[in-house]
Protein backbone atom coordinates (compact mmCIF):
# COMPACT_ATOMS: atom_id res chain seq x y z
CA UNK A 1 0.00 0.00 0.00
CA UNK A 2 2.75 2.59 1.04
CA UNK A 3 6.46 1.92 -0.92
CA UNK A 4 9.39 3.68 -0.40
CA UNK A 5 11.96 2.88 -2.95
CA UNK A 6 15.42 4.38 -1.91
CA UNK A 7 14.17 7.87 -1.08
CA UNK A 8 16.34 10.60 -0.27
CA UNK A 9 15.17 13.94 0.91
CA UNK A 10 17.31 17.09 1.02
CA UNK A 11 15.89 20.74 1.59
CA UNK A 12 19.33 22.14 0.50
CA UNK A 13 22.55 21.34 0.65
CA UNK A 14 23.42 20.75 4.00
CA UNK A 15 20.09 19.28 4.99
CA UNK A 16 19.00 15.97 4.24
CA UNK A 17 15.69 15.24 6.15
CA UNK A 18 16.02 11.41 5.05
CA UNK A 19 18.50 9.32 3.67
CA UNK A 20 18.05 6.55 1.76
CA UNK A 21 14.79 5.33 2.96
CA UNK A 22 13.02 2.27 2.18
CA UNK A 23 10.33 0.27 3.21
CA UNK A 24 6.69 -1.76 2.93
CA UNK A 25 3.49 -1.08 4.36
CA UNK A 26 1.14 -3.75 2.77
CA UNK A 27 -2.77 -3.32 2.76
CA UNK A 28 -3.87 -3.16 5.95
CA UNK A 29 -1.05 -2.81 8.07
CA UNK A 30 -0.99 -0.97 10.87
CA UNK A 31 2.64 0.46 12.14
CA UNK A 32 4.35 3.57 13.92
CA UNK A 33 6.79 5.40 12.79
CA UNK A 34 9.01 6.48 15.51
CA UNK A 35 12.35 8.26 15.97
CA UNK A 36 13.46 11.82 17.95
CA UNK A 37 12.35 14.90 17.36
CA UNK A 38 13.66 16.10 13.55
CA UNK A 39 14.66 12.38 12.61
CA UNK A 40 12.45 12.58 9.31
CA UNK A 41 8.67 11.52 10.56
CA UNK A 42 7.21 14.11 9.20
CA UNK A 43 8.93 14.82 6.03
CA UNK A 44 8.00 11.45 5.56
CA UNK A 45 4.49 11.68 6.31
CA UNK A 46 4.38 14.66 4.14
CA UNK A 47 6.02 12.61 1.11
CA UNK A 48 3.04 10.01 1.44
CA UNK A 49 0.91 12.77 1.38
CA UNK A 50 2.75 14.31 -1.66
CA UNK A 51 3.35 17.48 -0.16
CA UNK A 52 6.58 17.22 -1.19
CA UNK A 53 8.67 15.66 -3.67
CA UNK A 54 11.43 13.41 -2.84
CA UNK A 55 15.14 14.60 -4.24
CA UNK A 56 15.88 11.08 -4.67
CA UNK A 57 13.89 7.72 -5.37
CA UNK A 58 10.35 6.59 -5.39
CA UNK A 59 7.69 6.63 -3.38
CA UNK A 60 4.58 4.21 -4.43
CA UNK A 61 1.21 4.91 -2.74
CA UNK A 62 -1.82 2.44 -3.45
CA UNK A 63 0.08 1.25 -6.49
CA UNK A 64 0.64 5.27 -7.97
CA UNK A 65 4.07 6.83 -8.47
CA UNK A 66 4.04 10.08 -6.64
CA UNK A 67 6.68 11.24 -8.88
CA UNK A 68 4.63 10.86 -11.82
CA UNK A 69 1.52 11.65 -10.56
CA UNK A 70 -0.15 14.77 -12.35
CA UNK A 71 -1.48 17.60 -10.20
CA UNK A 72 -4.67 17.60 -11.23
CA UNK A 73 -5.22 14.37 -9.86
CA UNK A 74 -3.79 15.09 -6.28
CA UNK A 75 -6.80 15.85 -4.83
CA UNK A 76 -8.15 13.13 -5.46
CA UNK A 77 -5.48 10.77 -4.24
CA UNK A 78 -5.51 13.02 -1.47
CA UNK A 79 -9.35 12.14 -0.46
CA UNK A 80 -8.32 9.11 -0.07
CA UNK A 81 -6.20 9.75 2.89
CA UNK A 82 -7.07 10.36 6.29
CA UNK A 83 -4.21 12.58 8.01
CA UNK A 84 -4.58 14.04 11.37
CA UNK A 85 -1.92 16.40 11.45
CA UNK A 86 0.16 17.60 13.88
CA UNK A 87 -0.89 21.38 13.92
CA UNK A 88 -4.74 19.78 13.21
CA UNK A 89 -4.91 22.40 10.68
CA UNK A 90 -8.64 22.94 11.57
CA UNK A 91 -10.22 26.02 9.82
CA UNK A 92 -10.86 28.45 12.53
CA UNK A 93 -13.30 30.35 11.34
CA UNK A 94 -15.07 27.26 11.14
CA UNK A 95 -17.00 25.51 13.49
CA UNK A 96 -16.46 21.98 14.66
CA UNK A 97 -19.01 20.64 12.21
CA UNK A 98 -18.36 23.49 9.28
CA UNK A 99 -14.73 21.78 9.12
CA UNK A 100 -16.66 18.33 9.23
CA UNK A 101 -18.81 19.56 6.32
CA UNK A 102 -16.25 21.08 4.41
CA UNK A 103 -14.70 17.91 4.30
CA UNK A 104 -17.67 16.03 3.01
CA UNK A 105 -18.38 18.69 0.61
CA UNK A 106 -15.32 17.91 -0.67
CA UNK A 107 -15.82 14.13 -0.86
CA UNK A 108 -19.00 15.10 -2.77
CA UNK A 109 -21.12 13.87 -0.08
CA UNK A 110 -25.06 14.85 -0.53
CA UNK A 111 -25.47 17.72 2.15
CA UNK A 112 -28.20 16.35 3.95
CA UNK A 113 -25.87 13.49 5.05
CA UNK A 114 -23.55 16.24 6.69
CA UNK A 115 -24.86 16.62 9.85
CA UNK A 116 -25.19 12.83 10.47
CA UNK A 117 -21.77 11.69 9.47
CA UNK A 118 -20.53 14.91 11.46
CA UNK A 119 -22.13 13.57 14.58
CA UNK A 120 -21.46 10.24 14.33
CA UNK A 121 -17.72 10.84 13.66
CA UNK A 122 -17.53 13.54 16.42
CA UNK A 123 -19.80 10.80 18.78
CA UNK A 124 -16.79 8.27 17.99
CA UNK A 125 -14.18 11.05 19.69
CA UNK A 126 -16.80 11.90 22.23
CA UNK A 127 -16.91 15.63 20.88
CA UNK A 128 -20.62 15.55 19.69
CA UNK A 129 -21.53 17.95 22.52
CA UNK A 130 -18.96 20.26 20.72
CA UNK A 131 -20.69 20.41 17.04
CA UNK A 132 -21.24 24.21 17.04
CA UNK A 133 -17.90 25.42 18.73
CA UNK A 134 -14.83 26.96 17.45
CA UNK A 135 -11.72 25.58 17.38
CA UNK A 136 -10.67 28.16 19.17
CA UNK A 137 -13.20 27.79 21.92
CA UNK A 138 -11.79 23.83 22.34
CA UNK A 139 -8.29 22.54 24.18
CA UNK A 140 -5.44 21.47 22.68
CA UNK A 141 -6.62 17.82 23.18
CA UNK A 142 -10.26 18.64 22.11
CA UNK A 143 -9.01 20.05 18.98
CA UNK A 144 -6.79 16.82 18.67
CA UNK A 145 -10.09 14.67 18.51
CA UNK A 146 -11.71 17.36 15.93
CA UNK A 147 -9.01 16.37 13.65
CA UNK A 148 -9.40 12.95 14.37
CA UNK A 149 -13.40 12.98 13.29
CA UNK A 150 -12.44 14.14 10.84
CA UNK A 151 -9.56 12.20 9.32
CA UNK A 152 -12.15 8.98 9.93
CA UNK A 153 -14.97 10.42 8.18
CA UNK A 154 -14.76 8.82 5.32
CA UNK A 155 -13.64 5.35 6.44
CA UNK A 156 -9.80 6.55 4.36
CA UNK A 157 -8.15 3.96 2.77
CA UNK A 158 -5.09 4.71 4.44
CA UNK A 159 -4.99 6.73 7.72
CA UNK A 160 -1.72 8.99 8.39
CA UNK A 161 -1.49 10.66 11.98
CA UNK A 162 1.60 12.72 13.34
CA UNK A 163 1.56 12.98 16.89
CA UNK A 164 -2.21 12.10 17.00
CA UNK A 165 -2.08 11.59 20.84
CA UNK A 166 0.30 14.29 21.66
CA UNK A 167 -1.83 16.42 23.22
CA UNK A 168 -3.99 13.83 25.15
CA UNK A 169 -3.33 12.03 28.44
CA UNK A 170 -2.61 9.01 28.71
CA UNK A 171 -6.48 7.36 29.05
CA UNK A 172 -7.78 9.54 26.10
CA UNK A 173 -4.87 8.45 23.96
CA UNK A 174 -5.73 4.49 24.94
CA UNK A 175 -9.01 5.63 23.60
CA UNK A 176 -7.65 7.31 20.50
CA UNK A 177 -5.69 4.43 19.31
CA UNK A 178 -8.65 2.24 19.78
CA UNK A 179 -10.37 4.32 17.51
CA UNK A 180 -7.38 3.92 14.98
CA UNK A 181 -7.51 0.41 15.78
CA UNK A 182 -11.43 0.35 14.57
CA UNK A 183 -10.86 2.29 11.21
CA UNK A 184 -7.97 -0.46 10.96
CA UNK A 185 -10.43 -3.54 11.61
CA UNK A 186 -12.92 -1.84 8.94
CA UNK A 187 -10.13 -1.97 6.39
CA UNK A 188 -7.78 1.00 6.54
CA UNK A 189 -3.83 0.75 5.93
CA UNK A 190 -2.50 2.93 9.20
CA UNK A 191 0.22 4.51 10.29
CA UNK A 192 1.22 6.80 12.86
CA UNK A 193 3.97 8.78 13.76
CA UNK A 194 4.67 9.05 17.56
CA UNK A 195 7.74 9.53 19.89
CA UNK A 196 5.56 8.19 22.92
CA UNK A 197 7.23 5.29 23.76
CA UNK A 198 5.07 3.99 25.94
CA UNK A 199 2.25 3.75 23.61
CA UNK A 200 4.18 1.65 21.14
CA UNK A 201 5.28 -0.24 24.21
CA UNK A 202 1.91 -1.03 24.84
CA UNK A 203 0.91 -1.79 21.84
CA UNK A 204 2.27 -5.09 19.35
CA UNK A 205 2.15 -2.94 16.19
CA UNK A 206 4.96 -2.55 14.12
CA UNK A 207 7.25 0.19 14.47
CA UNK A 208 9.32 1.68 12.09
CA UNK A 209 12.04 3.94 13.43
CA UNK A 210 13.75 6.73 12.08
CA UNK A 211 17.30 8.21 13.40
CA UNK A 212 18.64 11.49 11.93
CA UNK A 213 16.97 10.97 8.66
CA UNK A 214 17.50 6.70 8.14
CA UNK A 215 15.55 3.53 9.07
CA UNK A 216 17.55 2.94 11.87
CA UNK A 217 14.91 -0.56 13.24
CA UNK A 218 12.42 -1.83 12.41
CA UNK A 219 10.63 -4.37 14.92
CA UNK A 220 6.91 -6.44 14.82
CA UNK A 221 5.32 -7.68 12.01
CA UNK A 222 6.30 -8.32 8.15
CA UNK A 223 7.61 -5.20 7.70
CA UNK A 224 11.06 -5.61 6.50
CA UNK A 225 14.24 -3.21 5.79
CA UNK A 226 15.59 -3.65 2.46
CA UNK A 227 19.12 -2.72 3.16
CA UNK A 228 20.44 -4.18 -0.39
CA UNK A 229 21.94 -1.68 -3.33
CA UNK A 230 19.61 0.14 -5.42
CA UNK A 231 18.80 -2.17 -7.91
CA UNK A 232 19.86 -1.00 -11.39
CA UNK A 233 15.83 -1.74 -12.85
CA UNK A 234 13.72 -0.15 -10.07
CA UNK A 235 10.21 -0.52 -10.67
CA UNK A 236 7.67 2.28 -10.93
CA UNK A 237 10.43 4.51 -12.17
CA UNK A 238 8.66 6.57 -14.89
CA UNK A 239 9.46 9.38 -13.20
CA UNK A 240 12.29 11.20 -11.89
CA UNK A 241 13.21 11.08 -8.48
CA UNK A 242 14.68 14.45 -7.69
CA UNK A 243 12.08 17.73 -7.99
CA UNK B 1 -14.48 -1.36 5.49
CA UNK B 2 -12.62 1.52 3.92
CA UNK B 3 -13.14 2.61 0.26
CA UNK B 4 -11.52 0.89 -2.53
CA UNK B 5 -9.15 3.01 -4.37
CA UNK B 6 -8.77 4.50 -8.14
CA UNK B 7 -11.36 7.18 -8.28
CA UNK B 8 -9.51 9.92 -9.89
CA UNK B 9 -11.69 10.56 -12.75
CA UNK B 10 -14.74 11.23 -10.84
CA UNK B 11 -16.30 14.78 -11.13
CA UNK B 12 -14.26 17.36 -8.96
CA UNK B 13 -16.20 19.58 -8.38
CA UNK B 14 -19.11 18.00 -6.08
CA UNK B 15 -22.97 18.65 -6.54
CA UNK B 16 -23.38 20.72 -3.70
CA UNK B 17 -20.51 23.39 -4.54
CA UNK B 18 -23.34 26.07 -5.73
CA UNK B 19 -24.38 26.55 -2.39
CA UNK B 20 -21.32 26.40 -0.84
CA UNK B 21 -19.89 28.83 -3.51
CA UNK B 22 -22.81 31.61 -2.38
CA UNK B 23 -22.62 30.72 1.13
CA UNK B 24 -18.40 31.65 1.79
CA UNK B 25 -18.71 34.40 -1.04
CA UNK B 26 -21.36 35.88 0.81
CA UNK B 27 -19.33 35.29 4.33
CA UNK B 28 -16.31 36.36 3.11
CA UNK B 29 -17.73 39.36 1.69
CA UNK B 30 -19.54 40.20 5.16
CA UNK B 31 -15.97 39.32 6.84
CA UNK B 32 -14.30 41.78 4.32
CA UNK B 33 -16.52 44.51 5.04
CA UNK B 34 -14.73 47.85 4.30
CA UNK B 35 -12.19 46.40 1.36
CA UNK B 36 -15.33 44.84 -0.23
CA UNK B 37 -17.49 48.31 0.17
CA UNK B 38 -14.32 50.23 -1.50
CA UNK B 39 -14.42 47.41 -4.32
CA UNK B 40 -18.26 48.06 -4.43
CA UNK B 41 -18.41 51.56 -4.37
CA UNK B 42 -15.55 51.70 -6.98
CA UNK B 43 -17.69 49.61 -9.44
CA UNK B 44 -21.11 51.62 -9.03
CA UNK B 45 -18.72 54.79 -9.28
CA UNK B 46 -17.75 53.77 -12.72
CA UNK B 47 -21.31 52.38 -13.81
CA UNK B 48 -22.80 55.83 -12.85
CA UNK B 49 -20.77 57.80 -14.69
CA UNK B 50 -21.06 55.30 -17.80
CA UNK B 51 -25.30 55.70 -16.13
CA UNK B 52 -25.46 59.26 -16.69
CA UNK B 53 -23.85 58.85 -20.12
CA UNK B 54 -26.04 56.36 -21.03
CA UNK B 55 -29.05 58.58 -19.99
CA UNK B 56 -28.39 61.80 -21.20
CA UNK B 57 -27.81 59.86 -24.85
CA UNK B 58 -31.34 58.20 -24.15
CA UNK B 59 -33.03 60.52 -23.70
CA UNK B 60 -31.48 62.90 -26.64
CA UNK B 61 -33.03 59.82 -28.44
CA UNK B 62 -35.74 59.76 -27.62
CA UNK B 63 -36.25 63.90 -28.08
CA UNK B 64 -34.69 62.86 -31.81
CA UNK B 65 -37.26 60.27 -32.57
CA UNK B 66 -40.27 62.37 -31.01
CA UNK B 67 -39.00 65.23 -33.58
CA UNK B 68 -38.83 62.50 -36.30
CA UNK B 69 -41.84 61.29 -35.72
CA UNK B 70 -43.69 64.65 -36.79
CA UNK B 71 -41.53 64.90 -39.10
CA UNK B 72 -42.45 67.43 -42.02
CA UNK B 73 -40.93 68.70 -44.96
CA UNK B 74 -41.82 72.30 -46.45
CA UNK B 75 -42.06 72.87 -50.40
CA UNK B 76 -42.08 76.69 -50.92
CA UNK B 77 -42.72 77.93 -54.58
CA UNK B 78 -41.08 80.81 -56.10
CA UNK B 79 -43.49 84.00 -56.53
CA UNK B 80 -44.41 83.22 -59.85
CA UNK B 81 -45.32 80.07 -60.10
CA UNK B 82 -48.58 79.14 -61.77
CA UNK B 83 -51.37 77.51 -61.24
CA UNK B 84 -50.52 74.78 -62.86
CA UNK B 85 -47.22 74.35 -61.95
CA UNK B 86 -48.61 74.15 -58.04
CA UNK B 87 -51.87 71.63 -59.74
CA UNK B 88 -48.90 69.30 -61.17
CA UNK B 89 -46.99 69.07 -57.58
CA UNK B 90 -50.05 68.57 -55.95
CA UNK B 91 -50.99 65.90 -58.52
CA UNK B 92 -47.35 64.23 -58.17
CA UNK B 93 -47.65 64.28 -54.42
CA UNK B 94 -51.08 62.31 -54.84
CA UNK B 95 -49.99 59.77 -56.48
CA UNK B 96 -46.79 58.90 -53.95
CA UNK B 97 -48.35 56.48 -51.03
CA UNK B 98 -45.56 58.36 -48.78
CA UNK B 99 -46.11 62.24 -49.67
CA UNK B 100 -49.86 61.56 -49.73
CA UNK B 101 -50.43 63.07 -46.77
CA UNK B 102 -49.91 67.22 -47.31
CA UNK B 103 -51.70 70.07 -47.11
CA UNK B 104 -51.44 73.03 -49.30
CA UNK B 105 -50.60 76.81 -47.42
CA UNK B 106 -51.79 79.68 -49.41
CA UNK B 107 -49.72 83.02 -49.43
CA UNK B 108 -52.72 84.18 -47.56
CA UNK B 109 -52.38 81.50 -44.85
CA UNK B 110 -48.70 82.10 -44.38
CA UNK B 111 -49.34 85.49 -44.00
CA UNK B 112 -51.76 84.89 -41.75
CA UNK B 113 -49.69 82.40 -39.52
CA UNK B 114 -46.93 84.93 -39.61
CA UNK B 115 -48.81 87.14 -37.88
CA UNK B 116 -50.14 84.88 -35.32
CA UNK B 117 -46.85 83.52 -34.59
CA UNK B 118 -45.10 86.68 -34.52
CA UNK B 119 -47.61 89.44 -33.25
CA UNK B 120 -44.99 92.19 -31.90
CA UNK B 121 -43.44 92.48 -35.63
CA UNK B 122 -46.20 91.71 -37.65
CA UNK B 123 -46.55 95.79 -38.90
CA UNK B 124 -43.21 95.55 -40.30
CA UNK B 125 -45.21 92.82 -43.17
CA UNK B 126 -48.05 95.71 -43.30
CA UNK B 127 -45.72 97.90 -44.25
CA UNK B 128 -45.01 96.00 -47.53
CA UNK B 129 -46.41 96.17 -50.90
CA UNK B 130 -47.15 92.50 -51.31
CA UNK B 131 -47.56 89.99 -49.17
CA UNK B 132 -43.59 88.13 -49.63
CA UNK B 133 -44.44 84.74 -48.17
CA UNK B 134 -44.71 82.42 -51.11
CA UNK B 135 -47.38 79.58 -51.28
CA UNK B 136 -46.33 75.92 -50.05
CA UNK B 137 -46.85 72.59 -49.31
CA UNK B 138 -46.49 71.09 -45.96
CA UNK B 139 -46.03 67.35 -46.18
CA UNK B 140 -46.14 64.96 -43.21
CA UNK B 141 -43.62 62.24 -43.61
CA UNK B 142 -42.73 59.27 -41.54
CA UNK B 143 -39.59 58.25 -39.26
CA UNK B 144 -39.31 55.52 -41.34
CA UNK B 145 -39.18 56.86 -44.70
CA UNK B 146 -36.90 59.57 -44.33
CA UNK B 147 -34.12 56.60 -43.30
CA UNK B 148 -35.13 54.96 -46.17
CA UNK B 149 -33.17 55.97 -49.60
CA UNK B 150 -36.42 56.52 -51.47
CA UNK B 151 -36.58 59.67 -49.80
CA UNK B 152 -33.27 61.69 -51.11
CA UNK B 153 -35.13 60.09 -54.49
CA UNK B 154 -38.63 62.00 -53.80
CA UNK B 155 -37.00 65.14 -52.26
CA UNK B 156 -35.12 65.69 -55.41
CA UNK B 157 -37.80 64.76 -57.90
CA UNK B 158 -39.89 67.53 -55.83
CA UNK B 159 -37.41 69.79 -56.17
CA UNK B 160 -36.55 69.54 -59.81
CA UNK B 161 -40.53 70.06 -60.10
CA UNK B 162 -41.02 73.61 -62.14
CA UNK B 163 -41.78 76.29 -59.99
CA UNK B 164 -40.58 75.45 -56.82
CA UNK B 165 -37.71 76.83 -55.06
CA UNK B 166 -36.74 75.97 -51.89
CA UNK B 167 -37.35 72.41 -50.39
CA UNK B 168 -36.58 72.15 -46.49
CA UNK B 169 -36.69 69.94 -43.66
CA UNK B 170 -34.95 69.13 -40.78
CA UNK B 171 -33.34 65.84 -41.34
CA UNK B 172 -30.00 67.93 -41.17
CA UNK B 173 -30.44 68.73 -37.96
CA UNK B 174 -31.86 65.32 -36.91
CA UNK B 175 -28.77 63.74 -38.46
CA UNK B 176 -26.50 66.18 -36.28
CA UNK B 177 -28.35 65.42 -33.06
CA UNK B 178 -27.98 61.39 -34.32
CA UNK B 179 -24.15 62.10 -33.90
CA UNK B 180 -24.34 64.05 -30.47
CA UNK B 181 -26.03 60.88 -29.20
CA UNK B 182 -23.45 58.73 -30.92
CA UNK B 183 -20.92 60.77 -29.20
CA UNK B 184 -22.44 60.67 -25.86
CA UNK B 185 -22.66 57.22 -25.68
CA UNK B 186 -18.96 56.55 -26.78
CA UNK B 187 -17.74 59.09 -24.39
CA UNK B 188 -19.71 57.28 -21.76
CA UNK B 189 -18.25 53.80 -22.94
CA UNK B 190 -14.79 55.29 -23.37
CA UNK B 191 -14.71 56.65 -19.98
CA UNK B 192 -17.12 53.83 -18.26
CA UNK B 193 -14.42 51.24 -19.51
CA UNK B 194 -11.62 52.73 -18.16
CA UNK B 195 -12.86 53.45 -14.88
CA UNK B 196 -14.65 50.00 -14.91
CA UNK B 197 -10.99 48.15 -15.48
CA UNK B 198 -9.33 50.36 -12.77
CA UNK B 199 -12.75 49.18 -10.68
CA UNK B 200 -11.84 45.51 -11.73
CA UNK B 201 -8.60 45.81 -10.23
CA UNK B 202 -9.70 47.24 -6.97
CA UNK B 203 -11.74 44.18 -6.98
CA UNK B 204 -8.61 41.88 -8.10
CA UNK B 205 -6.61 43.37 -5.02
CA UNK B 206 -9.52 43.13 -2.45
CA UNK B 207 -10.10 39.54 -3.62
CA UNK B 208 -5.72 39.19 -3.48
CA UNK B 209 -5.78 40.77 0.00
CA UNK B 210 -8.56 37.96 0.77
CA UNK B 211 -6.55 35.31 -0.42
CA UNK B 212 -3.62 36.33 1.45
CA UNK B 213 -5.89 36.15 4.76
CA UNK B 214 -7.31 32.55 3.91
CA UNK B 215 -3.84 31.53 2.64
CA UNK B 216 -3.90 28.97 5.26
CA UNK B 217 -7.26 27.66 5.09
CA UNK B 218 -6.32 27.53 1.39
CA UNK B 219 -3.62 25.15 2.19
CA UNK B 220 -5.38 22.91 4.50
CA UNK B 221 -8.18 22.86 2.02
CA UNK B 222 -5.81 21.43 -0.56
CA UNK B 223 -4.30 18.80 1.75
CA UNK B 224 -7.33 17.53 2.64
CA UNK B 225 -8.13 16.90 -1.32
CA UNK B 226 -10.32 20.05 -2.62
CA UNK B 227 -9.83 20.63 -6.21
CA UNK B 228 -8.08 24.17 -7.27
CA UNK B 229 -12.43 24.91 -8.90
CA UNK B 230 -12.96 24.23 -5.30
CA UNK B 231 -10.91 27.11 -3.44
CA UNK B 232 -11.11 28.97 -6.11
CA UNK B 233 -15.21 29.13 -6.57
CA UNK B 234 -16.19 30.95 -3.94
CA UNK B 235 -13.53 34.03 -4.52
CA UNK B 236 -14.71 34.23 -7.78
CA UNK B 237 -18.33 34.05 -6.68
CA UNK B 238 -16.98 36.74 -4.76
CA UNK B 239 -15.79 38.97 -7.35
CA UNK B 240 -18.65 38.41 -9.54
CA UNK B 241 -21.50 39.46 -6.55
CA UNK B 242 -19.36 42.52 -5.69
CA UNK B 243 -19.70 43.81 -9.36
CA UNK B 244 -23.03 42.97 -9.29
CA UNK B 245 -23.78 44.53 -6.64
CA UNK B 246 -22.09 47.48 -7.35
CA UNK B 247 -23.74 47.73 -10.83
CA UNK B 248 -26.99 47.30 -9.15
CA UNK B 249 -25.83 50.12 -6.39
CA UNK B 250 -25.30 52.32 -9.75
CA UNK B 251 -28.47 51.75 -11.24
CA UNK B 252 -30.36 52.39 -7.95
CA UNK B 253 -28.32 56.09 -7.48
CA UNK B 254 -28.82 57.00 -11.22
CA UNK B 255 -32.81 56.55 -11.19
CA UNK B 256 -32.29 58.41 -7.44
CA UNK B 257 -30.56 61.54 -9.53
CA UNK B 258 -32.78 61.00 -12.39
CA UNK B 259 -35.72 61.42 -9.92
CA UNK B 260 -34.26 64.19 -8.01
CA UNK B 261 -33.11 66.22 -10.95
CA UNK B 262 -36.55 65.67 -12.17
CA UNK B 263 -38.45 66.61 -9.19
CA UNK B 264 -36.47 69.74 -8.78
CA UNK B 265 -36.72 71.16 -11.70
CA UNK B 266 -38.98 74.33 -11.93
CA UNK B 267 -40.66 74.63 -15.15
CA UNK B 268 -38.11 77.65 -17.00
CA UNK B 269 -35.58 75.20 -16.55
CA UNK B 270 -37.62 72.70 -18.01
CA UNK B 271 -37.92 74.07 -21.39
CA UNK B 272 -34.15 74.13 -21.82
CA UNK B 273 -33.16 70.76 -19.79
CA UNK B 274 -36.40 68.88 -19.47
CA UNK B 275 -36.25 66.82 -22.32
CA UNK B 276 -33.34 65.18 -20.53
CA UNK B 277 -35.02 63.66 -17.43
CA UNK B 278 -37.84 62.71 -19.58
CA UNK B 279 -37.10 59.07 -19.20
CA UNK B 280 -35.57 56.76 -17.68
CA UNK B 281 -33.47 53.93 -18.92
CA UNK B 282 -35.24 50.81 -20.75
CA UNK B 283 -34.42 47.23 -18.98
CA UNK B 284 -32.38 46.17 -21.67
CA UNK B 285 -29.71 49.33 -20.74
CA UNK B 286 -30.22 48.59 -17.09
CA UNK B 287 -29.59 44.69 -17.56
CA UNK B 288 -26.32 45.93 -19.47
CA UNK B 289 -25.11 48.46 -16.51
CA UNK B 290 -25.40 45.39 -13.90
CA UNK B 291 -23.98 43.19 -16.17
CA UNK B 292 -21.18 45.59 -16.35
CA UNK B 293 -20.97 45.08 -12.96
CA UNK B 294 -20.82 41.51 -12.97
CA UNK B 295 -18.34 41.27 -15.54
CA UNK B 296 -15.97 43.76 -13.78
CA UNK B 297 -16.52 41.75 -10.91
CA UNK B 298 -15.58 37.92 -12.23
CA UNK B 299 -12.72 39.84 -14.19
CA UNK B 300 -11.44 41.29 -11.03
CA UNK B 301 -11.24 38.01 -9.54
CA UNK B 302 -9.91 36.42 -11.93
CA UNK B 303 -7.18 38.15 -12.41
CA UNK B 304 -6.39 37.48 -8.34
CA UNK B 305 -7.09 33.61 -8.76
CA UNK B 306 -5.39 33.06 -11.39
CA UNK B 307 -2.19 34.19 -9.82
CA UNK B 308 -2.56 31.37 -7.31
Amino acid sequence: MIHFYHVTKKFDRYSTALHDVTFHLEKGEFAFLTGASGAGKSTLLKLILREMLPTEGQVVVNGRNLNAMKKRHLPFFRREIGMVFQDFKLIERMTVFENLSFILTVLNVSPKEHKKKAYAALRAVNLQHKLNAYPLQLSGGEQQRVAIARALINDPLILIGDEPTGNLDPDLSAEMIQIFSDAHLRGSTVLLATHDRELIRSSDRRVITLDKGRISRMEGGETHIENEPRPSGTPFLSASGSK
Amino acid sequence: MAREFNRLNEPDVPSSTATYFFREALRRIWTSKRSSFVAISMIAISLLIVGIFMLIAENLEHTVEQWQGRSRVNVYFASDATGAQIAALRAHLASRSQLAKHRFVTREEALKRFREYFASVSNLVSQLDENPFPPSFEIEVTPEFIQSPAFNQEMAAVRASPGVEYVQFDWDWLARMRRLVDVINLAGLIAGGILAIAAAFTIANVIRLTMMLYREEIEIMRLVGATERLIRGPFLVEGILQGTLGGALAVGLLYAAFLAVRNTLDPSQSLLFGFLVGTFLPWQKIAMLVAGGTLAGWFGSWLSVRER
